[in-house]
């Protein structure tokens, strides 16, 4: 893989004149934690490199909450996304599947994509419930995204990812080859470092094939006793960076609103005849279990748990499905 | 790059006419703006302006392409809204979507059709695309049933039904009123009356989950293979498009992958009768 090396002062000089040309978000660190934010110029300080990781996922910036899906499209500014963990650039993977499905491509998704460059970061340190490598998704990216960067010892080094990337670090003169292999080496070590920091901290997680096999094997009373402190607040499924569900809302006009919505709210599959398979509870609480460990890889070939832990994190009642599936490993 | 085709725009179709059925079933006859082809079993997303959207399969012949019929029960919120419409209003129409009938494969087969209530509604485009081909099938029987004789739909293509060489009609009624003199009992006590040959035959069910049930239950009785009983699934299909998840069945989306299905295709998938 290539590499290019920037001054540090010298990134967030280019950083301050691409606010000019583009939409520019990063994953900003402030006193409430960090996440992606609209990158303003005296935030270019507190852009948060190398650390894990934003407190809400992607997929936002591609599939809006809510946005009106009978509106024409209207041409934005090119869009620049700085920060992204590798668990969230995987996740866009099942999107794409979803999203550009040659049948039902949904046109306003890709543009969105084709739009933005997204600029990944390497981890450098783990967060509490990260276990992306559990999944096998290593948390640096070597494909994916466009360029991964890293901030180490006063300069941006820039990992060259995609031809976009590489367009794009074309037009950063100070952007130099970086050929010192031991900075190189160093990047590497630090990687290693992150994966054996996640190995730990995961032992006796399963894998995801095998959390598969757990998730269909389980019975009632599995689900009833993790569901019992569930509320269907559907934290889990909104900041989840796969699950991508939504309601279509009808308007005067025959306009429609494309709504985030989630199984995990009563009502998800209930027909106008009155039947709903789940009505129950605890089959709502399996039901998101089962979509993502068991039907969607039956389907898709891309993963629809990226290992990101934000699920767990978001949860009001404290729920962490690392746990249920400890419990049967 | 693709297109920019907005898969999510509905395209606007003129209400010509309204036929009462049955008290709570009417058939809804749209001419749409632009020519409108589908498959038979096919859906379509079709909804009242602001209120709603919801799928149903058109129960028009698929050989008509410049106007299409949609018989609708009233169940719900947009479907009372719908009951309400009056000619001349304008509805939206997305589609069509998912897999239908698959009629090449009932070539040289009876076919043995089990409906129930607004079930006969995809049945009638089906029974529609097979009398076009009725050279190439040896036999079609439909077994009917409905609560009441008042609920019974499409009387009139019933006569049509039975002056039609190869095509039988059995029906009956959970309860009898008037000069009813056909079956009385639940559907599937026809599949008692019905002559088949099974080995050359295929049966094709659509109605309500709790009669798809049965009327699968008592197929797999007689002797049909799990492949060649053929099952149009409802659900809560919003999308219509494979994306939504609100028709998840297990690892199916019912709207792209269906809404026909063999039972062997969706038995181990999870509430697949509700």
């Amino acid at each position: 893989m290539q590499y290019r090396s920037i001054k540090k002062e010298e990134w967030d000089q280019v950083l301050e004149k691409l606010l000019i040309s583009h939409i520019v978000y990063a994953n900003v660190a402030d006193e409430y934690g960090q996440d992606y934010e609209l990158l303003r110029s005296s935030d270019i300080s507190k852009i948060s490199y190398n650390k894990p990781k934003p407190a809400t996922s992607l997929k936002s910036f591609f599939l809006p909450v809510k946005e009106n899906v009978t509106s024409e499209t209207r041409p934005d500014k090119p869009r620049i996304i700085i920060g992204v963990p590798n668990c969230d650039v995987e996740g866009l993977s099942l999107l794409d599947e979803i999203y550009l499905d040659k049948d039902f491509e949904d046109h306003f998704y890709r543009i969105r994509r084709e739009n933005t460059l997204l600029i990944s970061s390497d981890c450098f340190g783990i967060q509490e419930h990260c276990h992306c490598l559990t999944y096998n998704i290593r948390p640096y990216s070597l494909s994916k995204s466009d360029v991964a960067v890293i901030s180490i010892d006063g300069s941006i080094i820039f990992r060259v990812i995609s031809e976009k990337g590489e367009e794009f670090l074309k037009t950063i003169p100070g952007a130099m080859p970086l050929n010192d292999k031991s900075i190189i080496l160093g990047i590497e070590k630090k990687q290693k470092d992150t994966e054996s920091l996640l190995t730990e901290a995961n032992k006796g997680l399963p894998d995801y094939k095998k959390t598969g096999g757990i998730v269909a094997e389980a019975k009632r009373e599995v689900w009833e006793k993790y569901s019992a402190r569930c509320v269907s607040c559907g934290a889990c499924a909104t900041i989840c960076p796969t699950c991508t569900c939504f309601l279509l809302i009808d308007k005067p006009g025959f306009e429609k609103v494309k709504q985030l919505d989630a199984c995990q709210y009563p009502g998800f599959e209930r027909v106008a005849g009155g039947e709903d398979s789940l009505f129950k509870l605890h089959n709502r609480f399996r039901n998101r279990y089962m979509c993502k460990y068991v039907w969607k890889p039956e389907k898709f070939s891309s993963l629809a748990c990226t290992g990101c832990g934000r699920c767990i994190e978001a949860c009001i009642g404290k729920i962490n499905k690392n746990e249920l599936f400890r419990e049967f490993a | 790059m693709g297109s920019n085709k907005n898969i999510y725009k509905p395209l606007r179709a003129k209400l010509t006419e309204v036929i009462d059925e049955s008290p709570l079933i009417k058939t809804f006859k749209l001419v749409p703006e632009e020519e409108f082809a589908f498959k038979t079993g096919q859906f379509i997303e079709l909804s009242v302006d602001g209120i709603g959207e919801a799928p149903f399969t058109p129960s028009s012949s698929p050989q008509i392409t410049d106007k299409l019929e949609v018989t609708v029960m009233k169940t719900g919120y947009m479907t009372e809204f719908m009951h309400n419409l009056k000619p001349g209003a304008y509805m939206g129409i997305r589609g069509p979507y998912g897999r239908g009938y698959p009629v090449e494969k009932f070539f040289g087969k009876e076919v043995l059709i089990l409906g129930g209530g607004c079930g006969f509604a995809p049945i009638r485009s089906l029974l529609y695309n097979l009398i076009a081909v009725s050279d190439k099938l040896r036999k079609v029987t439909l077994c009917y049933g409905s609560k009441t004789p008042e609920d019974c739909i499409y009387k009139p293509y019933i006569s049509v039904l039975r002056n039609t060489p190869k095509f039988e009609v059995l029906r009956s009624v959970d309860k009898a009123t008037g000069n009813w003199n056909e079956r009385v009992g639940v559907v599937t006590i026809l599949l008692d009356d019905v002559k088949v040959d099974i080995k050359n035959s295929l049966a094709v069910v659509c109605g309500p989950p709790v009669m798809m049930k049965f009327g699968t239950m008592k197929l797999l009785e007689m002797g049909y293979p799990e492949h060649d009983i053929y099952l149009s699934m409802e659900k809560n299909m919003s999308c219509g498009l494979g994306k939504c998840g609100h028709c998840m069945m297990g690892k199916y989306f019912v709207c792209k992958d269906g809404p026909v299905f063999t039972y062997d295709e969706i038995k181990d998938q999870p509430n697949i009768w509700d």
